[in-house]
């Protein structure tokens, strides 16, 4: 386990508002799924998994944020990390689509929801330091 | 531990000049109630409905349900480290309202959960629309942060539901139950022949309208422990979570955890019930690593033979669950796990988020993703106008004639993880 140091990669804007500037955040412009396949990607190239990727009750395609966290460090590909990352992708299939169905001022509740869970993993992770 | 618990059953709910409960009836006044919500400065102005079992009335969106409790003797009080003192709980004798609840309701963020119709097929899908229901909606100061309304609203819903409880301090209980639980020794010295059984009961701790308190403390922060399964019935448990309101536990299911109840009901016949282990479900993964491999050495640690364990949500908890279950398993001591399923409209998708060999034992709460259509119903307690924002429904929810159509997820306690609902499947 990599400790304390971790990127997080998201789609929510807040994330990257509050905290851009003091933890390793790249933000992309994704869906739900395309974050998730964004992490996918970058648990192929041999980082690890660090926050769940189905985190929150709120669920895939009901919100479009997500935040998750890796470990900075690249080693040998974490299995642990690919089958919850597969599993969550598969999961996305079983929630009808509507994220885009809203109105405007909920997407700030959403961002504010997403933020909380990736600053609950935050807290755990700075706490290994 | 050994605790009387003295059931006083509430047959009807009424507003009067002066609280009291008299034949069955609770009196409340109004003013009263409101001077004990109103405590907190954070909360502007707190509106008290009732809700009837068979009235045309729904209810949303609902944050939590409280049953109200009075401890009469013994240490400690009703919510230890919330509203009463940290003092440990479970011992001595304790007046529960049976019938009714305490339901608080209010805008917190944009998208909102649950919904409890007293009358029609929504009625059948939660177990709240059996009890008489005391409702508070609670109105925040201007420009609070969600974070701070919602702990407003949270122990307001506590406050309100102790000073219902002190009502009972000195009532006479309908009937009296008795809960007792032996040491380690005693259980063995006694039931040497009896399986040894554990509950492993997991809580939702994940943020902001997902969590759980234990004692006051946020269960993000605590290690699996050990606690007598008789303090849950004094509140030592509380709720700070309702999102996906179908499989998260309210309060008042902490309180009557029906786990907990039925494997009371089969100590010192089938099994001998050596204690209640609490774990949590945080979304940092080395979280779920050392969490689960506590749970996993307290239970080999009580020599148990078995193990129920009790899910809370859905997702990130599928995790813990499965770690769970594989790593008591490893241990030696069989399973059997509690969830619900998310398994698409149509029932056909996996289950669950993650899944282990050792996990054949399962028990379900039903599939969360059901579409059910809820009438149009004559009054609301709350609002619709976030009704198309729940897990479970879209703007398209609200259909012309009123009715909405929804996934179960939307309906309080639906799809319980402790059985307190009737939904299961074979």
């Amino acid at each position: 386990m990599n400790r304390g140091k971790y990127i997080i990669v998201t789609n929510n804007p807040l994330v990257m508002e509050k905290h851009g500037s003091t933890r390793n955040v790249i933000y992309k412009n994704l869906s739900y799924e395309g974050v998730l396949r964004e992490v996918r990607d970058r648990i192929h190239e041999g980082h690890s998994m660090l926050t769940h990727p189905l985190s929150g009750s709120v669920k895939p395609n009901e919100t479009p944020y997500k935040s998750i966290m890796l470990s900075e460090e690249r080693r040998g590909i974490d299995e642990r990390s690919v089958m919850l990352i597969e599993n969550a992708i598969h999961a996305c299939g079983k929630f009808e689509f509507k994220s885009d169905r809203y109105k405007p001022e909920v997407y700030k509740d959403f961002q504010l929801i997403d933020c909380t869970l990736i600053e609950s993993g935050m807290a755990s992770a700075d706490a290994l330091y | 531990m050994r605790l009387e618990l003295g059931h006083i059953y509430i047959k009807d709910i009424q507003f009067a000049a002066e609280s009291k409960i008299e034949d069955g009836i609770l009196y409340v006044s109004e003013e009263a109630l409101r001077a004990v919500a109103l405590e907190d400065e954070k909360i502007k102005s707190v509106s008290f409905d009732i809700a009837k079992p068979g009235e045309s009335v729904r209810i949303t969106p609902v944050k939590d349900v409280i049953e109200p409790r009075v401890k009469v003797e013994g240490r400690g009080g009703i919510f230890p480290g919330v509203i009463a003192k940290v003092d440990t709980v479970g011992d001595g004798k304790t007046y529960a309202l049976k019938g009714m609840a305490v339901v608080t309701a209010g805008k917190i963020v944009g998208f909102q959960e649950g919904i409890i119709d007293m009358t029609g097929p929504g009625a059948d899908y939660t177990p709240f629309s059996k009890t008489l229901n005391l409702v508070m909606v609670c109105e925040p100061v201007d420009d609070i942060k969600p974070h701070d309304y919602e702990a407003a609203v949270r122990f307001a819903g506590f406050r309100v539901a102790t000073y219902i409880g002190e009502l009972a301090r000195d009532l006479t209980p309908d009937e009296t139950k008795v809960y007792e639980t032996c040491t380690i020794k005693e259980g063995l010295e006694k039931y040497p022949n009896l399986p040894r059984v554990a509950y492993v009961q997991m809580l939702q701790s994940q943020g902001l309208l997902h969590d759980t308190y234990v004692y006051g403390v946020d269960a993000k922060k605590i290690v699996p422990t050990i606690m007598s399964p008789t303090e849950v019935m004094d509140g030592a448990i509380v709720s700070g979570n309702c999102v996906s309101a179908c499989d998260k536990n309210p309060t008042y299911v902490h309180l009557n955890n029906p786990v907990v109840e039925d494997m009371f009901e089969q100590h010192g016949k089938t099994i001998n019930f050596v204690g209640h282990i609490i774990t949590n479900e945080n979304v940092y993964l080395a979280d779920k690593q050392r969490s689960s491999d506590w749970t996993a050495k307290l239970c080999k640690m009580l020599d148990l033979d078995g193990a129920i364990v009790s899910q809370e949500g859905f997702g990130n908890p599928d995790t813990d669950l499965i770690m769970n279950c594989k790593k008591i398993e490893a241990e030696g001591v069989k399973t059997v796990i509690i969830t619900d399923e998310y398994a698409g409209r149509d029932g056909k998708s996996q289950s669950l988020a993650d899944a282990d060999p050792s996990a054949d034992a399962v028990v379900t709460g039903g599939n969360a993703n059901q579409v059910v259509i809820l009438p149009k119903l004559d009054k609301v307690i709350g609002t619709l106008d976030y009704v198309t924002k729940i897990a479970g429904a879209s703007e398209e929810t609200l259909r012309e004639d009123g009715s909405l159509e929804v996934e179960l997820q939307v309906l309080t306690g639906a799809t319980n993880e402790t059985g307190f609902n009737k939904l299961s499947a074979r």
